[in-house]
């Protein structure tokens, strides 16, 4: 027990465990939200998969009968009958669709890398050190992620101004994005819009997100920045959205605050100093 | 020729849909948004409806519902991404399709499926029109009954023969 009183007694050992546990109780969080979205991801996937799998169907069936003339030059008679075979495979039609059905397959495939590859930037665990980053190209993953949750529930309207890169967290910023969008979405009851708005102003950036939503009454307005408040049914909501995300600006040296007036909507903006202020290493 | 209506958000999707069923010999009428394909049930008459279950306006079992009112005789089916219970419930109970199918699908499948829901379809409107001429028929044989009998009424006796015992008829009145 000496040697428990003893790391008691250091302010450092503990400062650092607790950054430890902040740590994980964030990535903890991150992984809460991305299993609340896999149903979602799922949906997405399973789109361009149903469709490029029927292709790859018809595919080989329209090769059967290519093989079907192309086996017939050594057998065949006649140029006459060679032309016959053509005629009954609809040759016209099969060679028009299959540039269609390969470039639709393409798409499909293209749409299932990049929704993967938003997935593996977002769940990245080991980025932990400040990197000049474009905040736009976050967004744009992060909009890939939460896609599901969105295109159903509201139109995206992007409003972006140029940005510089901004020296941040890549992976947190784009979690406390993916929050803020779920949350926007979730507050849609029917069908709305979501504006994302970014500008730079002076040596900050600020980024917006608003949306049609039904507001954040008066009294739920100073709590949801607590931990473990949440307004969502149980199961659907960890409590920890927001507050984690205040965390992460915090330590980023920024600010987040929200403008809602219920019925109408819910604004929240964030705002990122662009170059991290210089701190000793050893503090 | 039987007629088919294909919805989903996903235009990939309908081509896709539309090629697996070319060799099928039906009419394929393929709407990406659920305005344009209540468009479409005003103009044709559908044997089948295959509908998507999340889409943006409105979703595949409200649609079908509609579809239901719409055109009572087509038969429902959803090809759905979102395979949940509650999903899957409301399908049934709601919209009462025929078969709920899931993406990615297999081929065979789906044209099974679409096959099978015709041939009810088709089984269905031959029954009405069975029923129908049974109606008709039935209306005929009691409007004879009834002259048959206003004539007996009116003139006793004219609805019958009578004969003589080497089966000759016998003109004249044999009430007397």
């Amino acid at each position: 027990m000496t040697s428990l009183s003893h790391q008691q007694a250091d302010p450092a050992l503990l400062n650092k465990r607790l950054e430890e546990a902040k740590r994980q109780l964030m990535q903890s969080e991150k992984l809460a939200a991305i299993g609340q979205l896999a149903a979602g991801v799922a949906h997405e996937i399973n789109n361009p998969v149903g469709y490029v799998y029927s292709n790859l169907q018809t595919l080989e069936g329209y090769l059967t009968d290519l093989f079907r003339l192309t086996n017939a030059v050594d057998s065949a008679e006649s140029l006459d009958d060679l032309q016959l075979i053509k005629k009954n495979l609809d040759y016209d039609y099969l060679r028009e669709d299959l540039k269609d059905l390969i470039s639709e397959s393409r798409e499909g495939i293209e749409r299932v890398k990049t929704i993967i590859a938003a997935m593996k930037d977002f769940s990245y665990i080991e980025e932990e050190d400040f990197k000049p980053a474009d905040i736009h190209k976050g967004i744009e993953t992060t909009l890939n992620v939460v896609n599901n949750e969105l295109k159903y529930k509201a139109e995206v309207v992007r409003d972006f101004d140029d940005l510089p890169n901004v020296e941040c967290i890549i992976s947190q910023i784009n979690q406390v994005i993916m929050n803020l969008l779920v949350n926007a979405a979730h507050a849609i009851e029917d069908f709305g819009q979501i504006h994302i708005r970014t500008r730079a102003s002076g040596d900050n950036v600020i980024i917006e997100i608003e949306d049609t939503g039904q507001g954040i009454s008066e009294e739920n307005l100073n709590r949801i920045f607590e931990p473990f408040f949440t307004t969502k049914p149980i199961g659907k909501g960890t409590g920890l959205g927001l507050s984690l995300s205040f965390n992460i600006i915090e330590k980023h040296n920024g600010l987040i605050d929200v403008d809602s007036r219920p019925g109408e909507g819910t604004c929240f903006r964030i705002t990122l100093p662009i170059n991290q202020p210089l701190t000793p290493e050893a503090e | 020729m039987t007629k088919i209506q294909l919805v989903d958000d996903e235009p990939n999707i309908l081509s896709a849909l539309r090629r697996l069923l070319k060799p099928q010999g039906w009419e394929v009428h393929t709407y990406n948004t659920v305005e344009s394909a209540l468009g479409g049930l005003l103009e044709h008459d559908y044997a089948v409806i295959v509908s998507d279950y999340q889409m943006p306006t409105a979703d595949g079992v409200t649609y079908l519902q509609f579809a239901k009112q719409r055109q009572p005789d087509a038969m429902r089916l959803v090809l759905s991404a979102h395979g949940d219970r509650s999903s899957m419930i409301k399908a049934i109970n709601q919209a009462e399709v025929y078969r709920f199918l899931s993406k990615p699908w297999d081929d065979y499948e789906v044209v099974a499926s679409i096959q099978s829901a015709i041939d009810l379809y088709r089984l269905k409107l031959e029954n009405r029109q069975l029923r129908e001429e049974v109606d008709t028929q039935k209306a005929m044989l009691r409007a004879r009954e009834e002259e048959l009998l206003r004539l007996e009424t009116e003139n006793p006796g004219i609805t019958r023969v009578h004969r003589d015992t080497d089966g000759s008829v016998l003109i004249g009145d044999h009430d007397g």
